[in-house]
């Protein structure tokens, strides 16, 4: 049954009708605390609670209850039971201004998935549910500001690539620990596919802790437990219960280097590819706070790209690169994740990442009379990173003869957007040919932090115009070139990081060693992020501290660097 | 000269030892005012450029006051709309100015629109001068001094101008606009520097090493400074408020990226012969001539043709858009624009040589800033509101009190 039909959400409370129902609710709290243990509330709400997609009015609350013993993620067992939810103004519980109730059952793996509507932009709100008198943990949420209002501040923590095998969430900890955000940007690889031993800790795949289920993730019932044992990490718990969530998938939520119609890790005797990513779409639609389709109902399609607006300041566009691309150019290096690539598959315009119809929304979005800020959820790098460039005023009619070479040079991860020149000259374009700024790619995927320039042309940068920046976050525990190559940390990443940087000029910094996570602050002067890193992943109670920060002030294009984070140095 | 019947001149020797001469209308008043505001106009700078290292002093102001980085030009953007949507507050479908070069349905011809007469709305000018303020304009280029005709109190005609150009370099529109300030002290003064256009219009290297632009760049950052000096050294600045701005950006396109729609458009059945064109550099504007009752069907043969040209960024219904294009009828039927990097050359490819254009959506980001030492000027602020050319009317009358125009802005106060 969708979401629609369970949901029903009563009207906005008034103001004496919150005194009464205040009353009440406090009297339900007290019924909790004084009849049932907190053990109990950690068997039901298990999975703690969460909430997403902040619209002035309306943000996604979520939860999954565990009725019974026997009501396990992906099992299909446990009993249809009635859900409430509230959404207060006060932790307390004593000014309700919505609440309702929703059904729920095996048929969704006992999740619960609301949009919470008539709420008012831009403040705080505290939430919970309420099954047979025990009631979930409270969560906290934030709207977003009215459309047309002059917003000074937005803050975002920024992470992506959480692989549980990998490590311990640390840097979720640290984001949880900070009381200055307004929302946490997931970036995606939220989680991963793999079996135990499969892509652990370092080179020697060292499970710090093994996934459940044990095997790869390809039926519905393992999504579902993968997604579940997910969220029964403590440190991710907590970060959720603090902040809403707004995350886009990259190709773990369904398996490794996913295109539209398969995978590098899908194999035949796993059946059909487009099933296997059907059921890992309906767990994650399930799972997780997000809007897929504009709603929060299952089962009514599984549109991921979407755009937030935060008033006048900032309108976040948040893409899916995986759902519509045709297959990655297979690198020249055998065997190698990496390029280099010269195959000139890499700029066919017949070729696509974004698909269609998802390029023109964008496009569509990035426009001079909208919001000032123009920040893009970006799951895979659109900087050039490429080797060997010639200028295009050179190569394009040398390519319109022979068609012999890709337009941006060598690429060296043609999984990237380097692997789809076409649709990145068409973004870059677009923008250049309608004057507009202060565009920032927010990023993930590649473990590695990177702050870039988007220049028009790479290989006469920096003369010429750059089309906007790029900030890329590092990964929560994945993998980077350190931990693949087992060299100590700035050994061998730092003559790589020289190489890159000095065939792509565009690239202002890089850190191949770090993991962590990034906070972005934007205000109408400038965009900044700030890089933290972790210590060592396999320390549950590793610290975390800063490692720079950059910045693109507003109508440049151009970053510089920052010499302390926002907040003050941790 | 019947134009400047009714009115009083001033020849005056200036700081660079040139002559500036000055025309005033008769009884002006001359009282030292209470407020004063400038309007600074750096024709064709693109806000990049003030962070250029280039214009120290630009920079200085825009950070010492308040900055609107998304600020942008508006439709057409060319250098006459864009001055006459900052004086008149209103967009061109009520202003009458949407571009520089017009098909003049009336003349037959394509002119350009600089003639008093061809604003059709009030101008903040003439509301400060009914006010019983003063005003004064120093716009370097001719057919600026032409459009805005004896509507200020005090004017100063663009003399030496530049051959080809049309212009008065900045070191003498500078000249002028101190002497203005020192001899007349109006209430408003607007003033046009021209040099950054000019030289980036003609810089054959600006797709590369923008050798002039960037002399230029230097060299207008000098006269602000000169200008600002004389406000900072006579006590004035206190009682300032400086808007600056561009009035569009700047674009460079090479040779052979070159569009040339009249041979194709007459190379059509239906519109042979029955189209003609006004070329903005950036824009083309379409003018369908024929039979009234084949026009929907011309417009639309028109925007296809014009579409499938390489460069052309968009063909548009001047009517059927005529809710957010705001142009009037006088902009035509059809309105092209190029690509970045692209220009047209209408009527033929050796029409439009020049390889820095404007007017196409690329050429859209301006600086715009407040500046001054009124208390009115919020000081290191940068506003994310969208800012832009259409605003300098609102923002000068609200800092004078003076009440909007019959119909109401279309810009916003900046104050």
């Amino acid at each position: 049954m969708s979401q629609q039909l369970n949901e029903q959400p009563t009207a906005r409370v008034d103001r004496r009708t919150v005194l009464k129902t205040g009353a009440a609710a406090t009297g339900a709290a007290a019924v909790v605390v004084g009849t049932r243990s907190a053990g109990a509330a950690e068997r039901v709400f298990r999975h703690g609670v969460a909430s997403g997609d902040p619209r002035p009015a309306a943000v996604v609350l979520w939860t999954r209850v565990t009725p019974t013993a026997a009501a396990t993620p992906g099992s299909g067992k446990g009993p249809r039971v009635t859900v409430r939810w509230q959404v207060a103004t006060d932790r307390a519980f004593r000014h309700l201004v919505r609440q309702g109730r929703f059904a729920t059952g095996p048929s969704r793996d006992h999740t619960v998935k609301v949009d919470a509507t008539g709420l008012a932009p831009a403040r705080w709100y505290f939430y919970r549910f309420l099954l047979d008198g025990v009631a979930s943990p409270v969560g906290r949420t934030r709207t977003a500001p009215a459309h047309d209002s002059d917003v000074t501040r937005l803050r975002l923590g920024v992470v992506s690539c959480a692989n549980l095998q990998a490590g311990w969430f640390s840097a979720y900890r640290h984001l949880a620990d900070r009381d200055d955000l307004d929302a946490v940007l997931h970036l995606g690889d939220y989680l991963y596919e793999y079996a135990p031993g499969e892509y652990g800790y370092g080179v020697g795949n060292v499970d710090v802790r093994p996934h459940d289920p044990p095997r790869e993730m390809v039926s519905l019932a393992d999504y579902r437990r993968r997604q579940a044992q997910y969220k029964t990490d403590p440190d991710l718990r907590r970060l959720h219960a603090r902040y809403p969530f707004i995350a886009t998938w990259d190709d773990h939520e369904v398996a490794n280097d996913a295109w539209q119609a398969g995978a590098e890790n899908h194999q035949p005797d796993e059946g059909d590819y487009r099933a296997r990513r059907a059921r890992a779409h309906r767990a994650y639609d399930e799972w997780m706070p997000v809007r897929l389709d504009g709603t929060a109902a299952l089962g009514d399609g599984t549109r991921m790209f979407r755009r937030l607006r935060f008033g006048r300041l900032a309108e976040l566009s948040m893409l899916d690169l995986r759902t519509y691309r045709d297959q990655q150019v297979a690198s020249s290096v055998p065997g190698s994740p990496v390029g280099p690539v010269a195959d000139p598959a890499l700029s066919d315009p017949d070729r696509t990442m974004t698909g269609r119809a998802q390029l023109d929304w964008l496009k569509d979005g990035l426009r001079t009379g909208g919001a000032q800020w123009k920040l893009v959820g970006n799951p895979v790098m659109i900087a050039p990173v490429t080797f060997a460039q010639l200028p295009h005023d050179v190569l394009d009619p040398v390519n319109d003869v022979t068609g012999l070479l890709p337009r941006d040079g060598l690429a060296y991860n043609a999984d990237q957007w380097d692997g789809y020149t076409d649709d990145r000259r068409e973004v870059f374009t677009h923008l250049r040919d309608h004057g507009v700024r202060d565009t920032v790619f927010l990023t993930g995927d590649i473990h590695s932090g990177w702050a870039c320039e988007l220049p028009l042309d790479a290989a006469t940068y920096p003369l010429g115009e750059s089309a906007g920046v790029e900030l890329v976050c590092s990964s929560v525990t994945s993998n980077n070139l350190k931990d693949i190559t087992g060299s100590p940390p700035r050994t061998t990443s730092l003559a790589v990081e020289t190489t890159i940087k000095a065939n792509n000029r565009h690239v202002k910094y890089l850190d191949f060693d770090s993991h962590g996570f990034s906070v972005l602050d934007v205000t109408p002067e400038r965009v900044q992020m700030d890089w933290f890193v972790i210590g060592d992943r396999a320390d549950r109670g590793t610290p975390a501290s800063w490692t720079a920060s950059w910045a693109t002030d507003s109508g440049t294009q151009r970053l510089r660097p920052v010499d302390r984070p926002v907040g003050g140095t941790r | 000269m019947t134009r400047l019947r009714r009115r009083a001149f001033l020849e005056v020797l200036g700081a660079g030892g040139a002559t500036l001469a000055f025309s005033s209308a008769v009884g002006a008043a001359t009282a030292a005012p209470r407020k004063r505001s400038y309007v600074l106009v750096l024709d064709g700078c693109r806000p990049d450029e003030i962070d250029s290292g280039l214009m120290p002093t630009v920079q200085g102001l825009r950070d010492g006051g308040t900055h609107y980085p998304r600020a942008s030009s508006l439709p057409v953007m060319e250098t006459i709309p864009n001055h006459v949507m900052m004086m008149t507050g209103v967009r061109p479908d009520r202003n009458g100015v949407p571009a520089n070069a017009i098909f003049d349905r009336g003349l037959g011809a394509v002119r350009d629109l600089d003639r008093a007469s061809d604003i059709r709305a009030t101008t903040v000018i003439e509301q400060l001068n009914r006010s019983g303020r003063t005003t004064g304009t120093v716009l370097s280029k001719e057919y600026l001094y032409g459009v805005f005709g004896a509507r200020a109190t005090h004017r100063w005609e663009p003399e030496p101008v530049v051959p080809v150009s049309g212009h008065a370099p900045d070191i003498v529109t500078v000249d002028a606009a101190i002497t203005m300030v020192e001899q007349f002290d109006p209430h408003l003064v607007f003033v046009n520097l021209g040099d950054i256009d000019r030289l980036g219009h003609s810089d054959v290297t600006g797709t590369t090493g923008e050798a002039a632009r960037r002399t230029a760049l230097a060299s207008a950052d000098l006269q602000v400074k000169r200008f600002v000096d004389l406000l900072r050294s006579t006590g004035r600045w206190e009682s300032s408020l400086l808007v600056v701005l561009a009035d569009h950006s700047m674009d460079w396109s090479l040779p052979h990226r070159l569009i040339s729609l009249q041979p194709l458009l007459d190379a059509d059945p239906l519109l042979a012969g029955r189209v003609r064109i006004a070329q903005n550099g950036g824009a083309d504007l379409l003018y369908w001539t024929g039979p009234d009752g084949q026009r929907q069907a011309a417009v639309d043969r028109m925007r296809t043709i014009a579409a499938g040209h390489p460069g052309v960024l968009a063909a548009h219904d001047r009517v059927a858009e005529r809710a957010w294009l705001r142009l009037g009828a006088r902009a035509g039927d059809v309105l092209v624009w190029c690509r970045a990097g692209w220009r047209f050359s209408d009527p033929d490819q050796t029409s439009n040589p020049i390889p820095g254009n404007h007017g196409h959506p690329a050429t859209y980001p301006i600086p715009f800033f407040l500046a001054g030492g009124h208390p009115v000027v919020r000081r290191g602020v940068t506003e994310g509101a969208h800012a832009r050319t259409v605003d300098v009317a609102p923002t000068v009358a609200a800092y004078f009190g003076l009440p909007a125009p019959a119909g109401g802005w279309d810009g916003t106060s900046r104050l």
